[in-house]
């Protein structure tokens, strides 16, 4: 039996016995390539689900949506290793209680499917380990080579040009498992910190208060790569943060569900290389 | 409307002769909601503050910029005044054109530009400012002094003799700290422990004092009036109820041969032991690393030999809580190791010793009995060379700064070598003779006149080994030659350094260190006995080297301070406290952790019928500092700071 099958025959049966009240998966899209996200309620739409190298938006957002784990039912998602990094983050950070959910865990290596055993979120504490042993994230893609050879004059037109691109539609903040603030502080005007107009200035502001807001948390999903409708490579800015924490604070966000946030959390050993 | 006051300071010439304060009075009188602007020579003064204050009643003034020196120097001096003249002290604020302006710059057209850009920007701040009332917070009336030598004895000591409540915290298994160790001391050649251990007697057995020896500061949460602190107490393995310090299970211990610390190596000590003869608490400890039985799982001969059932090796070490409202940190300075002058041989010819040690050798408690004798052979040296500076002012290898107390010393050593050896030679190598303080250049002046000790103005630049001789070779730079002197032992007047745990303890109690690790003085001139942390006081040698007048006068500063503090039953505390948003707290709990005073708590929003909507963070004023932490870490912008408003501090950028 194939694993989306066996997904589907585990789907139908939590649904039906009433273990869950919704299961999150993946869907047909618009085209062959894409899948969107389902939320199935009833043991009869499980046909629905789909499981291949296709599904790679990262579910997790859809876990903190108002109102949906607050009776405390169960809910279960379908999700890759990042997926599992976001939930723990999401707990480590009052969002949602893990205990409320049935993991669906899986992950693509090449064109297979591979199934991840577990449902709660410690089972997968060895992957995720395995994970921050081989630098995970955004392979050394060319691109990332080519910025980081850059000067730092350099670096900051090729960005300059990037962000000229940004129409602040927000779609990356709308994709981003981690953005749940209720409003967001380029929302809040009084004052207007962030410059809500798409001149170079203000979308600077945007990007680099995202990445900021994002550095210790961002499990390089991509949700906001791929939402972007004009292809700002926004993963790489988020990758550089994450290589950074790594290396100063040997933080990998998302091991566990009791994970302090780095930026919140002092150690006296800390590195103070930044202290001038 | 706003209707702003601005008060332009010369401040002598210190502002007046960079900025061009008409030019910048008539730029801000310009300035919308300005009302009032105009310069002075001294607005601290007592007339200035009195302009200030008539400015405030004549104009009806909403709010106040002073532009001026720093905020710390005097902000308080003039949000007393605006008070005084009705006006909220939280709608004044200083713009600082002296540090940051006139001070550091030298084209005084530019410095008044950027002077104009100073006050502009507070102008802007202070439409925005909101009055606020100050928060009362108890006062826990506990001092706690931390370290047991003669400053952390002085400042318990008058802090108890006032009638507070003092905790007493040393480290080490005795109290004393260096001066115990002394021999003589200067200028008067009163014997160290004769005047140290009846103050030691008294601090253990002072009603007002509780003494815990070999215990140490594990963490120290709070605020001023209020800490919170566990001091760990290391385990002894001997009951301090029951040990009579009768000392007989130190005679029978069998590990003999461990080189005692109070004795510098120069003297050995049993493995169950007390630092010194005369230590209080008279209470032994085992040292656990060097013990027969804890190595080896047998011998407790003191255990047996102990009449009282006074030791017990499954001791453990145990943790007390306290609540204390003010820190003396008195916790010392150590001697530098002098092993990096390779050419001068300390650490390799057993004759090369540092000051220290000298103190013990000539110490009647010491390893000789106070005869001055050569570690390597225990004969009487002839001839003794001191070397001043070996460490200290000396940038490549040693430290930048002069020690302070090494000519005194010195001088000291060279005369009780003279007292004792008479036909002794002496010769005392320095760079220069610094001799400042009550008695003290008469002093030297009779370690050369009477006692012969003769002073070569120069360095020395090997010592090496022939016939049996330490061999010195410097130069004597007054008469401009090479000198070398056949001595029998050579004393090294070693740099007196911060602890070497001083950094790490700095974070523990949250206080600033310099560059070398002592502690930094929230004002050299004006504050120097308080840290930059509220509460918190600096005496002695962990602040800056020393000797022992300057340490018992900071140390009786610095209870002084104390009692100021304890004399108040309730501290008003500036409003500067966080509050929440609690429609946009996301109830991520970032803050919770951020906050380094447990300031915030989780807060339930319920419904009509008791429901949880949300989570939300809430500060208790009572315990935020206003450091403003969780208002940076706060990613939804829900935090804000009273005071530094986000739309006051926005307004100030946006002045600029």
């Amino acid at each position: 039996m194939s694993i989306e099958e066996q997904y589907r025959t585990r789907a139908k049966e939590l649904l039906a016995g009433g273990a869950v009240k919704m299961v999150i998966g993946y869907g047909k899209g618009t085209t062959g390539e894409r899948r969107r996200p389902i939320f199935i309620t009833s043991p009869d739409e499980v046909e629905r689900l789909v499981l291949d190298e296709a599904c790679i938006t990262n579910l997790s957002g859809y876990l903190v949506s108002e109102g949906l784990l607050s009776d405390e039912k169960r809910v279960a998602v379908f999700l890759r290793p990042e997926g599992v990094r976001a939930v723990n983050i999401l707990a480590a950070e009052s969002q949602l209680d893990s205990d409320q959910l049935v993991i669906f865990g899986f992950d693509v290596v090449g064109n297979e499917i591979k199934a991840l055993k577990g449902i709660h979120v410690e089972e997968f504490a060895d992957v995720i380990e395995s994970l921050k042993e081989s630098a995970p994230g955004v392979a050394k893609e060319l691109l990332l080579e080519k910025i980081e050879s850059m000067s730092p004059q350099e670096r900051f037109s090729y960005w300059q040009g990037e962000f000229a691109k940004c129409i602040k539609c927000y779609a990356c903040r709308q994709a981003c498992p981690m953005c749940y603030c209720r409003r967001c502080i380029v929302d809040s005007n009084q004052p207007q910190w962030v410059n809500t107009s798409s001149h170079s200035l203000g979308n600077f502001e945007w990007n680099i208060v995202r990445a900021f807001h994002l550095s210790g948390r961002c499990v390089e999903c991509g949700n906001c790569d791929r939402a972007c409708p004009v292809n700002i490579p926004l993963r790489l800015i988020n990758h550089r943060m994450a290589e950074e924490v790594l290396g100063t604070f040997d933080h990998f966000a998302g091991t566990s569900k009791t994970q302090e946030p780095v930026l919140a959390s002092f150690k006296k050993d800390d590195s103070e290389t930044f202290i001038l | 409307m706003a209707k702003i006051g601005v008060f332009i300071c010369h401040c002598g010439e210190n502002i007046g002769a960079k900025v061009d304060c008409t030019r910048l009075a008539a730029a801000m009188g310009e300035h919308p909601g300005v009302a009032v602007s105009v310069e002075y020579k001294y607005f601290c003064s007592d007339p200035g503050q009195e302009s200030v204050k008539r400015a405030i009643r004549d104009n009806n003034l909403t709010g106040v910029v002073v532009a001026a020196c720093s905020p710390r120097m005097h902000e308080a001096t003039f949000r007393k005044a605006c008070a005084e003249a009705g006006l909220n002290p939280y709608l004044c604020e200083i713009a600082n054109i002296r540090e940051q302006c006139s001070w550091v710059h030298t084209d005084k057209d530019m410095a008044t530009e950027k002077a104009m850009d100073i006050t502009r920007s507070m102008v802007e701040k202070v439409k925005r400012n909101n009055k606020l009332q100050p928060i009362e917070v108890p006062v826990t009336r506990r001092a706690l002094v931390i370290g047991g030598g003669i400053a952390g004895i002085q400042a318990a000591l008058d802090i108890a003799n006032a009638g507070q409540d003092v905790v007493l915290v040393e480290r080490e298994p005795s109290l004393g700290g260096h001066m115990a160790q002394l021999s003589e001391t200067f200028p008067t050649l009163d014997c160290s422990q004769c005047i140290m251990t009846p103050r030691m007697v008294e601090a253990a057995q002072h009603p007002k004092i509780r003494l815990l020896t070999y215990a140490e500061i594990e963490s120290v949460d709070g605020y001023i009036g209020n800490f919170k602190v566990r001091v760990r107490m290391k385990s002894r393995y001997v009951d301090l109820d029951r040990c009579t310090g009768c000392g007989d299970c130190i005679t029978k211990c069998p590990a003999k041969k461990i080189s005692s610390e109070f004795d510098c190596s120069l003297g050995k000590r049993t493995a169950i032991y007390t630092p010194f003869a005369q230590s209080v608490p008279n209470i032994p400890v085992i040292d656990k690393a060097n013990c027969i039985y804890f190595k080896n799982g047998k011998c407790k001969i003191c255990a047996k030999t102990c009449q009282c059932d006074a030791i017990n090796f499954e001791m453990q070490d145990e943790f007390i809580e306290l609540e204390i409202g003010a820190i003396v940190v008195a916790t010392g300075f150590q001697v530098q190791n002098n092993t990096m002058y390779g050419e001068y041989g300390y650490g390799k010819y057993p004759d090369v010793i540092n000051g220290l040690q000298f103190e013990r050798l000539a110490s009647a408690s010491g390893p000789t009995a106070g005869k001055i004798l050569r570690p390597s052979d225990g004969k009487e040296p002839e001839n003794v060379v001191f070397i001043q500076c070996a460490g200290s002012r000396d940038p490549s290898k040693g430290v930048r700064y002069c020690s302070k107390i090494c000519c005194m010393y010195t001088a000291k050593h060279a005369m009780l070598y003279a007292h004792k050896v008479h036909d002794g030679k002496t010769n005392i190598f320095y760079m220069d003779i610094r001799a400042a303080g009550k008695g003290y250049d008469e002093f030297s002046r009779r370690a050369i006149e009477d006692d012969e000790a003769s002073y070569v103005r120069g360095r020395v630049s090997k010592v090496w080994q022939e016939n049996g001789k330490l061999m010195v070779r410097g130069v004597d730079t007054l008469l401009g030659r090479p000198v070398e002197i056949a001595a029998d032992m050579v004393v090294l007047a070693t740099a007196m350094i911060s602890q070497p745990d001083a950094k790490e303890f700095a974070k523990t109690i949250g206080i600033g260190y310099d560059e070398y690790g002592f502690y930094n003085e929230a004002h050299l001139k004006l504050r120097p006995v308080e840290s930059s942390t509220a509460g918190v006081f600096l005496a002695g040698a962990c602040q800056s080297p020393k000797d022992i007048p300057d340490s018992v006068a900071q140390a009786s500063a610095t209870a002084s301070k104390v009692l100021a503090l304890f004399s108040k039953e309730k501290l008003e505390r500036e409003p500067v406290v966080a509050t929440n948003n609690e429609a946009t707290c996301a109830g991520c709990w970032g803050c919770v952790l951020a906050c380094p005073y447990n300031a915030i708590e989780q807060k339930d929003i319920l419904d009509r019928s008791g429901k949880i909507i949300k989570r939300v963070a809430s500060v208790n004023p009572g315990l935020c500092q206003g450091c403003g932490t969780c208002v940076t870490f706060c990613r939804s912008n829900s935090l804000d700071l009273a005071g530094f408003t986000e739309k006051q501090i926005f307004a100030e950028v946006m002045g600029l």
